[in-house]
């Protein structure tokens, strides 16, 4: 046995106007999970604790809590010394019990049709992932758009995926999952981190889905014309100014010995919308001893394209690309785009190796920068985090060039997934909850990797939004000062 | 504290799992029907939990009448014979209603469904969905349940089944928060399920509390076989509070072998034909013997082992189990899991006829709570069978029942609002007293049982429904209610162990030379009722 202090969220709706924590300290066996110590503050402190399980063995959905700001089932997750456990983001009936029930009744149902039909072998082994579900609404709870958008939530739009890949299912269910929302997703990959089952409702419902409203003919006319535009010119965004690879020749030897080789792959925006950081990048490099060869025949990685499932001409794009590196016998390629990085990392099957900027520099290990007078905080890019699992480097990083640096709970800033050109308001208003996080941190200003991000953010907050490319360069100049000064 | 809610349909099912679902999908084709459930609908009952499968007879080299005999066979032959036809006959049909609502069960090149190998049947023809079959077979109902006419009463818990005459109209309900309702119908179904919960290890989700055998009882319904008490082969060991937590059948059907501490096949000691697929209660005293007599692990338990199955056999075939032991801290595919026995399904339940009919007009039981159909011990797969078969045939009986009054008489009420009021003068609290009444049933009347150590358990669970129970506020109401409800079954469970003076199936009486087969038995059924009990004498005593 041992004891453990937990917090648990009391709300009574019918007494309280707001809810309260309380503190408990119980004792528990070894290798309790966080049911067990509810159970024991329910058994011997207070027998008026409300919370639900049923099953004990992760199957039921019944016991999703918050603990220490995450979902997780109470029966599977191993209690700790400390926690905090909250309800579901859900209207609370009382405590840790939510009403998921009206979120339960609204999910599509298949109608089949009435001659029973068996399903082949593939059939099966497609819709089995996107069954799994044990609908406990962990998804519901943390997904960003439904915080500011009408929008029936992840796990209705796996539902509607398993309906419509199903061949006995007689119901339109594409007019159907973009009445309820299909376009408003960013693919921000939180609700696949939540989930007991790890189903990737974004990648094998989402954009499965818009790949089939795309066949349909219902893409949204704004994401038809970034296709268009790729279409035409290998680039998904119009060029405002020289591009990055009209500026750079094609391989950018460093200031000292070569520590190490890397193809770079540059992506759309650092291209041609905003092409100062990725230009800092270089400078980066050639300073800690990298060889950068930019091919410069390079085209689109397909990212907007995939997320809004415009996805015929992908296999051209990525077919270009990968003879881009290949050719030169790359065989480790750098991204500072998270998406383009993302992308390449989980949509392709590339024969080398990906590496996002801050797993590259982590990997060579740099010269210490001079550390910026300044406070700034790190937004994380949902394609970095997520996408390529990417949390620690670019902290590390960031604690290494400014003086102070103040933490920011992750959220998606509303860029992603096609949902900034095609759902601007939705996006806006995202960014907004984005921008008052920034404020709420007093940081003087906002780091972070992916472009997309960096615009976006830009638009919502007055503090500057800088990449870290930038922020190293501008620690190394301040460094080269300070020695020229001695 | 008055009723709070009144209202009345033509079938009232009381159980949301798997055969409640059914019995709702079927009833309402009659009539308006409400279905309550003391969880969130599917979420509360076993089947939601059940992994290894559903057995039916679909190919040309299977037969009914084979799947019948490995039934009987597993059942020691104290199956009611009818019923356990009326099962193996329409397992396949149900399927194929499971099919036609949009079930995704693994299938085969040709389109077939995928069958496995379970303990005690001649052909594998257990059909599964992974290792969460019974999550594929509610995820279905639930599809159908939201689509169709039904009305869901989540989180209502049936208190009491209110009679007019002998005949059960209805019920008294409560909600989450203690307030009361009652509920008046032409016929009622009761599908709570299982009582594992009355033993300190179990498979049971904490709604496996027996009610529907309580509520049944007290209205004077007969219940047969109470004493069988199937404990699963293999439940978790550890860590302590996951203790009993089921490990499939399938993992045995995959080829998951069984080891003592001295690394010893020990089935083969046991059953040489079968090894670890012979039937769970033949595997699970297998086991207990292991471990009573110091060939088991420290913790008292032995080895099941799959790691020489390639990896990826384990990660598509048992991808529960995989997931459920790596959140423990042990990779399967790797270490070999640490298992013991663990109270998984009652045999016994109510009395019903092949239409689901109790002893009592009116009302009807389906799944688990009803008994019969499996005898002195279940195979692996013909439970969820059960509830699709018999939740269909309860939901279909009790549609075609005539229209009554639909009135609820309100003494009736009032003596539940007495019993309730009551708690407010008790002593012991219902955690404590339900922690002491597992842990007497564990121990007293486990896999192995003697007359002395049941009539001293006996005693124990008369000394603990003697001590009035502690309850103000609506949640400790509903558990001190719960708790009396489990006192009661377990006094079933006692009262039948000790009348059947024979080991037959899953009940081992250690202290009784048995003279006959199973086949042979001259006893039948024992039987409870507020007005009877005894046990069926169907032969001459040898």
């Amino acid at each position: 046995m041992k004891e453990i202090t937990l917090t648990i969220q009391r709300f009574d709706p019918a007494k309280d106007e707001t809810p309260h924590q309380e503190t408990y300290t119980v004792s528990v066996n070894e290798g309790a999970r966080v049911l067990d110590a509810l159970d024991e503050v329910r058994r011997s402190l207070d027998p008026s604790l409300m919370y639900r399980s049923c099953c004990r063995a992760g199957q039921c959905g019944s016991c999703a809590v918050r603990v220490n700001g995450n979902p997780a089932l109470a029966c599977m997750q191993e209690a700790t010394d400390g926690m905090i456990v909250l309800p579901l983001e859900l209207p609370v009936i009382r405590d840790l019990a939510t009403d998921i029930a009206p979120v339960l009744e609204r999910l599509a149902t298949i109608l089949p049709s009435d001659s029973p039909q068996s399903l082949s072998k593939e059939e099966v082994e497609l819709i089995k992932p996107l069954r799994e579900c044990i609908e406990c609404l962990s998804c519901v709870s943390v997904c960003p758009a439904l915080k500011v958008v009408d929008f029936a939530g992840p796990t209705a739009m796996r539902q509607q995926m398993r309906c419509a890949l199903d061949p006995r299912d007689s119901e339109d269910r594409i007019t159907e999952a973009i009445e309820r929302g299909l376009f408003a997703c960013t693919t921000c990959h939180r609700c696949v981190e939540v989930c007991p089952k790890k189903i990737k409702i974004p990648g094998k419902a989402i954009e499965k889905l818009r790949e089939r409203a795309n066949r349909a003919g219902l893409t949204l006319p704004r994401h038809q014309a970034v296709a268009e535009l790729v279409e035409r010119t290998g680039r998904s965004v119009e060029r405002t100014e020289a591009t990055f690879l009209e500026q750079v020749p094609e391989v950018i030897e460093p200031d000292g010995p070569v520590k190490m080789t890397i193809g770079f792959f540059v992506g759309c925006m650092f291209n041609g919308r905003v092409p100062q950081p990725a230009l800092d990048a270089m400078e980066v490099m050639k300073r800690n001893g990298i060889r950068v060869i930019i091919p410069h025949e390079q085209v689109c990685c397909g990212s907007p394209l995939i997320r809004t499932g415009q996805t015929t001409i992908l296999p051209d794009l990525k077919k270009k690309n990968i003879e881009a590196f290949t050719s030169r016998g790359i065989d480790t390629v750098m991204t500072m785009c998270a998406g383009c990085g993302a992308t390449l990392k989980n949509d392709y099957d590339t024969p080398f190796t990906v590496m996002d900027i801050t797993e590259v520099l982590e990997k060579v290990g740099i010269e210490p920068p001079a550390k910026l007078p300044i406070s700034a905080t790190y937004h994380d890019p949902c394609h970095l985090l997520r996408g390529q699992g990417i949390s620690e480097p670019p902290r590390h990083f960031l604690s290494m060039v400014v003086e102070n640096y103040i933490p920011m709970p992750t959220q998606c800033c509303g860029a992603g997934g096609g949902v900034r050109s095609g759902q601007p308001e939705e996006a806006a208003a995202l960014g907004k909850l984005r921008g008052e996080a920034i404020a709420a941190t007093g940081a003087d200003i906002v780091v972070t990797i992916c472009p997309f991000c960096e615009f976006h953010i830009q638009e919502q907050t007055d503090k500057p939004v800088k990449n870290l490319a930038t922020l190293l360069l501008e620690g190394y100049r301040k460094k080269d000062q300070e020695e020229k000064g001695n | 504290m008055g009723v709070i809610t009144t209202e009345d349909c033509h079938v009232l099912v009381i159980g949301s799992g798997g055969a409640g679902i059914r019995a709702a999908l079927e009833a309402a084709q009659y009539g308006e029907t409400i279905l309550i459930g003391k969880t969130i609908a599917g979420k509360g009952g076993c089947t939601v939990m059940a992994e290894g499968g559903y057995n039916a007879v679909l190919r040309e080299a299977d037969t009914i009448t084979g799947h019948l005999e490995d039934t009987l066979k597993g059942g020691a032959y104290l199956n009611d014979r009818t019923l356990a036809e009326v099962l193996v006959n329409e397992a396949p049909d149900r399927m194929a209603d499971l099919i036609r609502m949009g079930a995704v069960f693994d299938a085969e090149e040709s389109c077939m469904i995928a069958q496995r190998p379970f303990g005690g049947q001649r052909f594998p023809r257990t059909c599964y969905a992974g290792d969460r079959t019974g999550h594929e077979i509610v995820m279905t109902l639930l599809e159908r349940l939201r689509a169709s006419d039904v009305i869901i009463r989540n989180e209502i818990t049936a208190l009491e089944l209110a009679t007019d005459e002998s005949r059960v109209c209805g019920a008294i309900t409560s909600t989450r928060d203690g307030g009361i309702g009652a509920i008046a119908a032409d016929a009622v179904v009761l599908a709570t399920g299982g009582a594992g919960q009355i033993y300190d290890i179990t498979t049971n989700s904490t709604a496996g509390t027996g009610d529907g055998y309580a509520l049944g009882f007290r209205a004077g319904a007969e219940l047969i076989d109470m004493e069988m008490v199937q404990f699963h082969p293999t439940g978790a060991v550890h860590p302590y509070d996951a203790r009993g937590r089921l490990i499939t059948e399938a993992v045995r059907g995959e080829g998951g072998i069984l080891k003592n501490v001295q690394g010893e096949r020990f089935m083969s000691r046991y059953d040489s034909q079968r090894m670890e697929l012979s039937t769970r209660d033949v595997v699970a005293r297998s086991i207990a013997t292991e471990v009573l007599e110091g060939r088991g692990t420290e913790k008292g338990g032995v080895w099941l082992d799959v790691t020489h199955l390639p990896p990826e056999e384990i990660e598509a075939r048992l991808p529960s189990m995989l997931e459920q032991y790596l959140a423990f801290g042990v990779d399967i595919r790797k270490e070999a899991m640490e298992v013991a026995p663990t109270a998984h399904h009652m045999m016994g339940g109510l009395r019903i006829t092949p239409s689901c009919e109790t002893t009592v007009p009116g009302l009807f039981a389906c799944g688990e709570v009803a008994g019969g159909v499996h005898g002195a011990n279940r195979l692996g797969g013909n439970a969820l069978a059960e509830t699709q078969v018999f939740g269909r045939r309860a939901g279909e009986a009790a549609g075609r029942s005539k229209e009554e009054k639909r009135e609820i008489d309100p003494t009736q009420i009032e003596a539940v609002e007495q019993r309730i009021a009551a708690f407010g003068a008790g002593e012991m609290k219902p955690s404590d007293c339900v922690a002491r009444m597992k842990r007497a049933m564990w121990d007293g009347a486990g896999i192995y049982r003697t007359a002395a150590a049941l009539t001293t358990t006996r005693e124990a669970i008369l000394d603990l429904a003697a001590s009035p129970l502690a309850a103000s506020s609506g949640p400790e109401i509903l558990d001190a209610w719960t708790a009396q409800n489990m006192l009661l079954v377990a006094g079933m469970i006692l009262d039948g162990a000790l009348m059947r003076q024979e080991s037959r199936g899953a009940h081992v009486r250690s202290d009784c030379a048995v003279r006959w087969g199973v086949e042979d038995s001259p006893y039948g059924h024992t039987r409870i009722s507020p007005s009877y009990r005894g046990i069926e004498l169907i032969g001459r005593i040898a």
